[in-house]
């Protein structure tokens, strides 16, 4: 979708987006000529519809995310379940061993997380570092 | 007044920006896997899933390093089937580590993230009408998948579909060109009517058809030791597709699926003989030309 200043016949750029409220997104444009802004209010059915693709709506090169929350994890509620039964207590993550974490499909990060500090908690471990990383791989022979 | 076309790019947000990204990003995690498969049929219930199985396990057996990709985000069986129902993902150096069966087969399967008594969800903003973005939803669950699971090098990625055969067209064009389809029916004309669907489906795409399965052509009776016929007769709907061989239904197939124990390639049953035939045509398909 694009927004086009019909008096400037001007392309408007994206400005800002709010997170959805009530399922709703605002998304603010404006014209770079006469500074004119509009906003885009999504229904809930739009907003959902755009967030399932798994893409981010935001201004270019601020990285805040107006829709990505909402396609995260489809299991995340068991999975704070899983987490409040909770087996594994807080285990600390070196930089490098996050990003692995980052890098994996995200709707399964929660549970990779809970696995490997359980790991790690029944192996000694006091942090996940990439090489508590790579012991579980060979571990679960992977 | 400007029209759509005169104005390039789409103001900031780059939406169709970031779905080329995440294809290219795709194809680029799948460029160590030489032959993907893609087994479907468009009809429900026909074996697909068991057989991925066990064509998995034949190629594995012949040496080859093989992935399976279990793309049924509804009804995931891949992990079920290959004893990867309880697994713990490890965040390797270059995406989620590969859950290995006792086989050696690597295996995907949503089944082994969630328990079969828990429904496959997604949360949501709208309320209702979740068939208007679910199928988009599925797929970006996919190709999130296919993009942050560290596939590595692969002789074979064996993608077993959902029924539906429009789903086989979608997930052909999701997929793309450098997919094969092997297609699975049972040996009646209701299935191979549905499975003829799924041919002409993928007529109009550039995917290569290797040709259908016959599944559950007759059963396995042990105590006779024979093959005894199943359904009736059938072969008035031509699949118009070369046929990669039939399979025997036998109940101790099913109760070492049931286990999550599939049966050894070198297994002296009728059966496993025939999976291993299948596998053999499946893998001298992909290595002809065209």
């Amino acid at each position: 979708m694009k927004f086009l200043c019909v008096p400037c016949d001007e392309p408007m750029k994206l400005a800002s987006a709010a997170p959805p409220e009530r399922g709703s997104l605002s998304v603010v444009y404006a014209c770079p000529k006469c500074s004119h802004s509009i906003a885009m209010l999504t229904n809930p059915y739009e907003t959902q519809l755009v967030s399932s693709l798994g893409v981010r709506i935001s201004p270019a090169g601020t990285g805040a995310a107006a829709s990505g929350d909402l396609s995260k994890c489809p299991f995340g509620d068991m999975v704070q379940e899983m987490r409040a039964e909770g087996t594994p207590e807080a285990v600390l993550w070196t930089a490098e061993a996050r990003l692995r974490l980052d890098r994996i499909p995200e709707f399964v990060r929660p549970m990779a997380r809970a696995g490997i500090e359980r790991f790690a908690k029944d192996n000694g471990f006091a942090r996940v570092d990439e090489e508590v990383l790579d012991k579980a791989k060979d571990f679960f022979g992977m | 007044m400007k029209s759509y076309y005169d104005i390039a790019g789409d103001g900031g947000s780059d939406i169709a920006g970031q779905v080329a990204a995440q294809r290219a990003r795709i194809t680029r995690n799948l460029e160590g896997i030489r032959h993907r498969v893609a087994i479907g049929s468009g009809k429900g219930g026909v074996g697909k899933s068991t057989l991925t199985t066990h064509i998995a396990m034949a190629l594995r057996a012949a040496g080859r390093e093989v992935a399976v990709l279990d793309a049924d985000l509804n009804g995931p069986t891949q992990a079920r089937l290959t004893g990867l129902t309880d697994v713990t993902l490890v965040p390797g150096a270059g995406g989620m580590a590969l859950p290995r069966s006792a086989s050696g087969v690597g295996v995907v399967s949503l089944g082994s993230f969630v328990p079969e008594s828990d429904a496959v969800d997604f949360d949501s903003v709208a309320s209702g009408e979740s068939h208007v973005w679910r199928a988009a939803r599925e797929f970006a669950l996919l190709g999130d998948l296919l993009e942050r699971v560290e596939w590595g090098r692969r002789d074979y990625l064996l993608i077993d579909l959902p029924p539906g055969a429009e789903r086989t067209l979608q997930y052909a064009e999701f997929l793309g060109e450098g997919v094969a389809f092997v297609l699975v029916t049972v040996p009646s004309d209701l299935s191979r009517g549905v499975v003829a669907r799924s041919v002409a489906a993928l007529r109009k795409t550039p995917n290569r058809s290797l040709g259908y399965v016959e599944n559950m052509k007759g059963y396995y009776c042990e105590r006779c030791d024979e093959i005894k016929p199943l359904f009736p007769e059938a072969g008035a709907v031509d699949l118009d597709v070369r046929c990669l061989g039939a399979v025997p239904f036998d109940p101790a197939l099913a109760r070492s699926c049931d286990r999550g124990e599939p049966l050894p390639p070198d297994s002296s049953l009728p059966v496993a003989r025939a999976l291993a035939a299948v596998a053999a045509a499946v893998e001298r398909s992909m290595e002809d030309p065209r």
